[in-house]
């Protein structure tokens, strides 16, 4: 026990573990921001997996065609929103069920691209490292915050500008109140399935993001396993967030904490189980769930499909 | 500037009177086999306030959602100043400045009044500039809101409010009002038809209220259109129309029975509506030999005719006038088909005026008859004699002590709640919706645990919120939303009827379908349920025989404690007549039944003993006799008694 606790005590004061931790966070925080989102609009939206594998396909691609990761970064971006396209029109435009829509994509998406990975083997990069002067310079923290590789910096911008789109935009409003009553906000006028397929198309924009995220400011190179079921950790960040940003994000942060731990572990040199360590964000993700998710409440109309003249 | 163009068209029409705001013609819609308006014609004038009055069903909320764009019609034109226009969606209808107050659908509770307000509008989200809208809005009709307030914490009136600045705050020239008043207490409802008035008068706008409620269409209102299944039965104006003539003409018949004038919300009518052969009809039902022959004035006098100011008019006229007095009317028809005598409540009032002393139920019906020195013999009107007496001595069959329960958004829904009732008596729930109602019969239904207290019934504790605890205690219920919570539409009429206990129709799990039909056809014929047989799927069956469908399963369960949550609500008259005269001879064989009911004239109708439910706790217990509509409301608006 005290030798678990010594482990404990050194994982915490080692800089690489908020490195680490800062790049899952992100990841999952891209991911979370845009599914948040969906969810906000009154999406389940469970292709998140798919949107971030395939994004980060072709954000590979983009690089592997142009030899340049910003347009590497644009790739992926629209390679998450055709995934979501598949998903928005599927289930909003065609009223087929969005779990089922999501479930198939998901195991689609990682078909294809191993696939297309095998037969293409494209050329991958990681992104130029940027170190925000004095700020880099803070102990512990600095470098996980502020001495990271490009791409990680956009999450900066995104995720003010997604809270200011839901919250202070019109289009924001009119996303809420169809998550919350889309009868309601049908007879205001709005168009609720259209609402609906945008917000599915603004996670499939952050998704791809992340999946090229992954690729440029983390890992480097494409494999077929390198989501590895982390959208759905994505999904539970924000229903443990309580469908806000903030909470969303903190849901983020505890599981890329989980998720560093078990890195940082191994790295430190203690012998743990494997199996068990691979477990571990899981099962912080389920504990997590279990304590939180039902102190709070959902967008009303979460995951009811709207169809019109039907109550 | 869409608005302006036409709020510049809609003055230069006001000042042609021939002209009308809208003018509907030949608008037919179906629904599968069922026709919601048949080759409709209506004219809306600018600053008239235009009653639209049917019953439910009557199709009048299907006509003005295809003025909103909500449904589309399949025949007919529909002109808005002169022009015709096709509507698809409620954007076009805004466009073509047509506001519509609706009564359920359009608020959001989750967000903010303001941001409710914005929601529909274009362009830029400006909530200053919304809030300074509410504003003006709120001092220019005397609608008063704060504007950041949550919707889901505000009261039935507010939200009201809310859903009515909504409406005004892009000006429309056109105003629907959907029923209004369903939802509101008496206070409110007259706040609201002076803020109506109001709207009208203000730039002469053409305004529609919608609704069943025959005394306020014929109070608020300048001209009335009737529907009847579909059609325009009637067009008149206000003045020119009196209360019986239009229930005539909404029902299709004679309108007698006083739970068919509870299904019109004919409750308030003036003096002034009175007509000499009312006051005729009064003095016949005294002098005519009722008091004399046990009859008495019980369930007129205490019921109708003083307590809640039907006075005279109400039963009069139509029902008990003339022929009802004689053996006929009364005897067969009155008494029998109200259910005065079935009733219990007769023979409990008697035994407990007369030897218990106890005022509380003898007081109920009989208060008129006590006063009249009335000593009719019990027998004349009781010839089962099964009906038990009410002794509160009795110990209670059910008792609910100190309970605790919260609403599904967390918030304390009962607030240490207490009520023991006895066998036989009718208690009656009333209360604006959303003060606990609810909650207390999702409690009686197992659908609710509660945080503390207890519910005991026959002296054994119930645990609470313990799936099918209460069923088995002894409680049956007929909840408030037979869709939702009563029946499983796509299941046949006999499965729906052992929902419940299949215990009738299965053998060690198995259902044994000889069994199955037997019991259901037996409770077919028993309960009168209109349908093609056992096995007709339950959505092809009436709403009113659905609620059939609910009472034979209920009430063939020999519950002890009948637990009924707005159970006319939806209905047309004659199931309404049905099942209210159900729970009556249900409360007559010894059950106790627990009337949940957001109509006061029903609750005034059928309950021993009233208690009105205002934030989960009970604002006020009071004896049928006590109760009228001024008492009520005063209670269901928080005010103490």
């Amino acid at each position: 026990m005290a030798d678990f606790l010594g482990a404990v005590d050194e994982i915490f004061s080692s800089e690489a573990t908020y490195l680490n931790g800062a790049l899952f966070a992100a990841f999952l925080a891209f991911a979370a921001t845009g599914e948040w989102v969906a969810e906000r609009s009154g999406t389940l939206n469970i292709s998140v997996e798919g949107m971030l594998l395939g994004g980060a396909f072709t954000a590979v691609l983009g690089y592997h065609v142009s030899g340049s990761v910003a347009l590497g970064l644009l790739a992926g971006m629209l390679g998450g929103m055709l995934i979501a396209g598949v998903q928005a029109e599927m289930s909003h435009r065609l009223a087929a069920d969005q779990f089922v829509v999501g479930l198939t994509l998901n195991i689609l998406v990682f078909g294809l691209t191993g696939f297309l990975e095998n037969q293409i083997a494209p050329d991958s990069t990681l992104a130029g490292r940027w170190e925000i002067p004095v700020l880099s310079d803070i102990p512990l923290v600095g470098q996980a915050l502020f001495g990271q590789r490009w791409p990680f910096y956009i999450l900066y911008l995104l995720i003010p500008l997604s809270w200011w789109l839901v919250y202070r935009t019109r289009w924001g409003l009119e996303l809420r109140s169809v998550g919350e009553n889309p009868q309601s906000a049908d007879v205001s006028g709005i168009d609720v399935n259209k609402r609906r397929r945008q917000s599915i198309y603004y996670a499939g924009l952050t998704c791809g993001l992340g999946g090229a995220f992954l690729i440029f400011g983390h890992i480097g190179r494409f494999e077929d396993t390198i989501v590895g079921g982390r959208g759905f950790i994505a999904i539970a960040a924000v229903i443990f967030g309580g469908w806000t940003l903030r909470g969303t994000l903190a849901g983020a942060m505890i599981f890329a904490g989980a998720l560093s731990f078990r890195l940082s572990i191994q790295g430190l040199g203690y012998d743990v189980n494997n199996e068990l360590l691979q477990a571990l964000p899981f099962i912080v993700t389920i504990a997590g769930m279990a304590v939180f998710s039902h102190r709070v409440r959902a967008p009303a109309a979460l995951a009811r499909p709207f169809i019109r003249g039907l109550r | 500037m869409n608005n302006t163009e036409l709020g510049d068209a809609g003055a230069h029409e006001a000042d042609n009177p021939s002209v009308p705001a809208v003018q509907l013609t030949g608008i037919s819609k179906r629904f599968g086999a069922v026709v919601a308006c048949d080759s409709v014609d209506l004219a809306l004038q600018r600053g008239r306030l235009h009653g639209l009055l049917g019953e439910n069903g009557a199709g009048k909320s299907t006509l003005m959602k295809m003025l909103i764009g909500l449904v589309l019609p399949d025949s007919g034109t529909i002109s808005i100043d002169g022009a015709a226009q096709t509507i698809h969606d409620p954007r076009t209808a805004s466009a073509l400045s047509i506001g519509m107050v609706h009564q359920h659908f359009s608020l959001v509770d989750a967000l903010t009044v303001w941001e409710n307000v914005a929601l529909g509008d274009t362009g830029r989200l400006d909530p200053n500039a919304t809030r300074g809208r509410i504003g003006e809005i709120a001092e220019q009709y005397g609608l008063a809101i704060e504007p950041d307030r949550r919707v889901g914490d505000l009261t039935a009136g507010l939200r009201q409010r809310v859903e009515i600045i909504k409406c005004l705050r892009r000006d429309p020239s056109i105003v629907i009002f959907d029923e209004p008043t369903s939802v509101l207490t008496p206070e409110e409802s007259e706040q609201l038809f002076e803020s109506l008035r109001h709207v009208v008068v203000a730039e002469s706008r053409a305004v529609v209220l919608v609704s069943h409620k025959l005394d306020e269409v014929l109070h608020a209102t300048d001209d009335i259109t009737i529907m009847r299944q579909g059609r325009v039965v009637d067009q008149r104006r206000s003045v020119d129309a009196a209360a019986p003539s239009l229930a005539r003409a909404m029902v299709g018949r004679e309108v007698s029975l006083r739970s068919e004038r509870a299904a019109l919300g004919i409750h308030r009518l003036d003096d002034t509506d009175l007509d000499s052969d009312l006051t005729e009809t009064d003095t016949g039902l005294d002098g005519n030999g009722l008091d004399g022959n046990g009859l008495d004035g019980n369930g007129l006098d205490g019921n109708g005719l003083d307590g809640n100011g039907l006075d005279g008019d109400g039963l009069d006229g139509d029902g008990l006038d003339g022929d009802g007095l004689d053996g006929d009317g009364l005897d067969g028809d009155g008494l029998d088909g109200n259910g005065l005598d079935g009733n219990g409540l007769d023979d409990t009032g008697l035994d407990g005026n007369g030897l218990d002393g106890n005022g509380l139920d003898g007081n109920d019906l009989r208060e008129g008859s006590g006063a009249t020195g009335d000593t009719s013999a019990p027998g004349d009107r009781d010839t089962s004699g099964t009906v038990p007496a009410v002794a509160t001595t009795a110990p209670p069959v059910l008792r609910i002590e100190a309970a605790v329960a919260h609403g599904t958004d967390g918030l304390v829904a009962l607030d240490e709640f207490s009520l023991e009732m006895h066998a036989g008596e009718i208690v009656g729930v009333a209360g604006v919706e959303g003060n606990g109602q609810r909650e207390l019969s999702d409690v009686l239904s197992s659908l609710l645990v509660l945080s503390s207290g207890t519910v005991t019934v026959d002296g054994t504790p119930v645990p609470t919120g313990k799936a099918g605890a209460m069923a088995r205690a002894g409680i049956g219920v007929i909840p408030e939303d037979r869709h939702d919570s009563g029946l499983v539409l796509d299941m046949t009429v006999a499965e729906n009827l052992v929902l419940v206990d299949q215990s009738r129709a299965a053998t060690r799990g198995l259902i044994d379908q000889k069994r199955l039909n037997a019991f259901a056809v037996e409770m077919i014929e028993q309960f009168n349920i209109a349908c093609s047989g056992p096995n007709a799927p339950m959505w092809s069956v009436s709403g009113g025989n659905q609620q059939r469908v609910v009472l034979a399963r209920e009430l063939s369960q020999e519950p002890k404690i009948l637990v009924a949550a707005n159970p006319t609500r939806g209905l047309d008259i004659g199931a309404i007549e049905y099942t209210t005269r159900r729970l009556e001879t249900a409360a007559a064989s010894g059950v106790a039944v627990l009337l949940i009911s957001s109509e006061l004239e029903e609750i005034l109708e059928l309950s021993d003993r009233i208690i009105v439910m205002h934030t989960g706790r009970i604002a006020g217990t009071m004896a049928r006799a006590e109760a009228n509509f001024e008492t009520l409301g005063l209670c269901m608006g928080g005010a103490a008694t």
